[in-house]
């Protein structure tokens, strides 16, 4: 009896052991098999950059990570570690590092400011650690760097002064009236990288169409004062004023511009602070009416009907969603629509391929399959296509098929004017009679 | 000679006439500051967070709470003076007779406190007042309003206060505290309630200078760091706890940057300005108005 007894104690508990050794072994196995791609995400969340777009960028990378993160891609988890680069630039190297070094991330993704972007993208490239850039757009950041692992579906800075150039050129005649060599324009942007690629790219626009540059002048974004600078826009009198700026820059030059009386025919805002819609009305008011805006396009502006069908259910979740967590916003900034689409193009495309194509998530697999990446015009929530520059070439990393849009603000809503393929309306050029600046 | 000659144009008249404007909203700042800096020896880093303070004040009571302008700022000088005196209790108290460098570095703790809980309790965004105030034409020269009541302001402040300092037993209890901390006490002076008195004063004028400066600029958690140093060196420039001499630097600083922005790149007006400022420490280590030894 007893030994019966034993017997089947001895029976229960090789079964028990059994089974906890089957179970650890399972939890063993699920935990080998369990991938995960850890992505550190920088952008500004405090300083003066988080109210001029950064924190809005962030949200829209948010959205699509958090969306993400719930279910695999290709068998890997995703997991997004946020830090903030307090609009500093020291500060977002170092966080950068930390996020590799100590959070072990394979990768990074995010940067607002160029002036972070540059050396940053230095850095990340002497880890040999992949950076996907959603925001920054100074061509400082990739020309002639030649770098390996950095890429940036975003237009670059040069392209954006260009562009708004070629609107300005291919109206002069029809809706100002004039020549080209007799249309002042002035270039006026804040002095950090962003500010001066951007007018880099007004300059060479601005020769190439033959416009007369009667200023061109950069500034510290924290200046106290801007009343010099628009006492000389006043005795330059430019017809068209470009302008590059972050916020509260560009409310405060358009106040003193108000109280000193400047009046001109057009002003073209490239992003940044401009793509503020929110803020620059509660600062300037009604004056803001008709200010045109150069970025990539709104997700939400975009043309639909040339867009991979896949794409507009995607917009409108990303709309719902950003509405719930910042409610009350007129008009949906194109910054929230930037991040969440270049986010959005990675998870996507290049990481499924890196997986599938290249083995994994290492850098030298995330940069092949970057690299393979062919997407026409109309691929992207943003309407461009997305094909990157390989090595060799001066922008290496950069993609060539991206390009931004005119916008104009005109009675709290947002229109594409420019270019014609896109645009949703004429532009109203020049400012109309009896608004505050105008010439007219 | 007609190259030259065309430089003295109307806009430079502007330019000029905006140099005293800007000089206005600079001596106002500097006001408050010279008075705890200069005069009882004691150093605010933090002062700038102090007006950024007292800016959101008035932008909550104004927009928030629908009070007119007219009741906000008396109400904004209070807090920030209440802020002030707080200040000088609880972080300069303590440190009164401890090495300078302390009270610098424990008030320049103050600062990143408060631009911090600004940031978590207001957000990052930019907050502006709402107030469009007329422009003043003149011909064609256009001055803003809100930098012409700055400018009264200032003018107002820095003489109610000259008279403060030197009519009144408390001014002149402040003036001989800085002259010798210890040796007050044994003259019956309590020298803690004079400099509670000195901070409350030093933070009504920075709330003071908080309700005109909301006229001209959004506020945000960060808006300090572009008045901050440039209020120390006028302080400095000035001679320090000399008021007469401090409202002279801030027209000169101001100046300076206008026309040096005018004639050259902005950048250079500041860069004018402050290499100005070396050569003038070489020259009148004392501050402008300082008598030579």
């Amino acid at each position: 009896m007893r030994l019966r007894m034993a017997a089947r104690l001895v029976r229960g508990l090789l079964v028990a052991v059994s089974a906890t050794g089957l179970a650890a072994s399972a939890e063993a196995q699920d935990k080998a098999q369990e991938k995960k791609l850890k992505i550190g995400v920088i952008y500004d969340l405090t300083g003066p950059l988080a109210g001029g777009g950064s924190e809005l960028q962030y949200t829209g990378a948010r959205i699509m990570l958090d969306q993400y993160s719930a279910k695999d891609v290709e068998g890997y988890k995703i997991e997004a570690i946020y830090a903030d680069a307090q609009s500093k630039p020291d500060v977002a190297i170092n966080e950068a590092i930390r996020l590799i070094e100590q959070e072990k991330v394979d990768m990074l993704l995010g940067f607002f400011s160029s002036a972070q972007c540059v050396p940053v993208a230095a850095r990340v490239e002497q880890l040999k650690k992949f950076m996907w850039i959603t925001t920054c757009i100074s061509s400082a950041v990739l020309e002639n760097k030649n770098y390996k692992y950095v890429f940036r579906p975003q237009a670059s800075g040069d392209q954006f002064g260009m562009m708004t150039m070629d609107f300005i050129a291919q109206n002069t005649k029809e809706k100002l009236g004039k020549d080209p060599k007799d249309l002042r324009v002035a270039i006026i942007h804040e002095d950090g990288a962003y500010g001066v690629d951007v007018a880099k790219g007004n300059e060479a626009g601005a020769k190439k169409a033959g416009f007369n540059i009667v200023l061109r002048e950069g500034y510290s974004a924290t200046a106290p004062d801007l009343s010099a600078l628009v006492t000389k826009l006043k005795r330059a009198k430019p017809d068209v004023i470009f302008h590059t700026g972050y916020n509260p820059d560009i409310t405060l030059l358009l106040r003193q511009a108000r109280e000193q009386g400047l009046k001109f025919g057009a002003l073209v805002g490239h992003g940044a602070g401009y793509g503020v819609y929110e803020k620059l009305k509660e600062g300037l008011g009604a004056d803001v009416n008709y200010v045109f805006n150069t970025d990539p396009i709104s997700i939400w502006l975009a043309n639909q009907k040339s867009m991979d069908p896949k794409l507009p259910p995607i917009i409108k979740a990303v709309g719902e969603e950003f509405d719930k967590r910042k409610p009350g916003i007129a008009i949906r900034s194109a910054h929230v629509g930037m991040a969440a689409s270049n986010t959005y193009l990675f998870l996507t495309d290049v990481l499924p391929r890196a997986i599938k194509k290249y083995g994994g998530i290492d850098p030298d697999a995330l940069r092949k399959a970057a690299l393979d990446t062919d997407i026409p015009e109309g691929g992207t929530m943003l309407g461009f296509g997305v094909k990157f520059h390989g090595e060799g070439s001066p922008m290496a990393g950069q993609n060539e098929r991206s390009f931004p849009v005119v916008i104009q603000y005109v009675d709290d809503k947002s229109y594409v004017v420019w270019p014609k393929s896109q645009a949703q309306r004429e532009a109203v050029l020049p400012l109309p009679k009896g608004a505050t600046y105008s010439n007219q | 000679m007609q190259a030259f000659l065309d430089i003295f144009d109307i806009y430079l008249l502007e330019a000029v006439i905006n140099g005293i404007l800007l000089g206005g909203v600079l001596a106002l700042l500097a006001l408050g500051l010279n008075l705890i800096f200069g005069v009882i020896d004691v150093t605010w880093i933090c002062y700038a967070e102090l007006v950024m303070i007292g800016m959101y004040g008035m932008y909550f009571m104004v927009q928030y709470y629908g009070l007119s302008y007219f009741v906000a700022a008396p109400l904004t000088i209070l807090l920030v003076a209440v802020l002030g005196a707080a200040l000088h209790y609880l972080v300069i108290a303590p440190l009164l007779t401890a090495p300078p460098i302390n009270q610098l570095l424990a008030t320049g703790g103050v600062l990143f406190v408060l631009q911090s809980f600004a940031t978590v309790a207001f957000g990052i965004d930019f907050r502006n007042l709402g107030i469009r105030l007329p422009v003043l034409a003149f011909g064609d020269m256009n001055f803003s309003y809100a930098r012409l009541l700055s400018f009264l302001a200032a003018l107002i402040g820095m003489v109610a206060v000259y008279l403060f300092m030197t009519r009144t037993f408390t001014g002149t209890a402040i003036r001989a505290i800085s002259q010798d901390r210890q040796i007050m006490a044994l003259m019956g002076v309590d020298t803690r309630r004079i400099y509670l008195i000195t901070s409350a004063l030093g933070g009504a004028l920075a709330g003071l200078a908080a309700c005109l400066l909301v006229l001209q600029y959004d506020v945000h958690p960060f808006v300090g760091l572009s008045f901050g140093p440039i209020t120390f060196l006028i302080c400095v420039l000035g001679g320090l706890g000399n008021f007469i001499g401090g409202f002279i630097a801030a027209f000169v600083f101001a100046e300076i940057i206008s026309l040096g922005g005018l004639f050259s790149d902005l950048e250079w007006g500041y860069v004018l300005a402050f290499a100005f400022f070396i050569v003038m420490m070489f020259i009148r280590p004392a501050g402008l108005l300082a008598r030579r030894r």
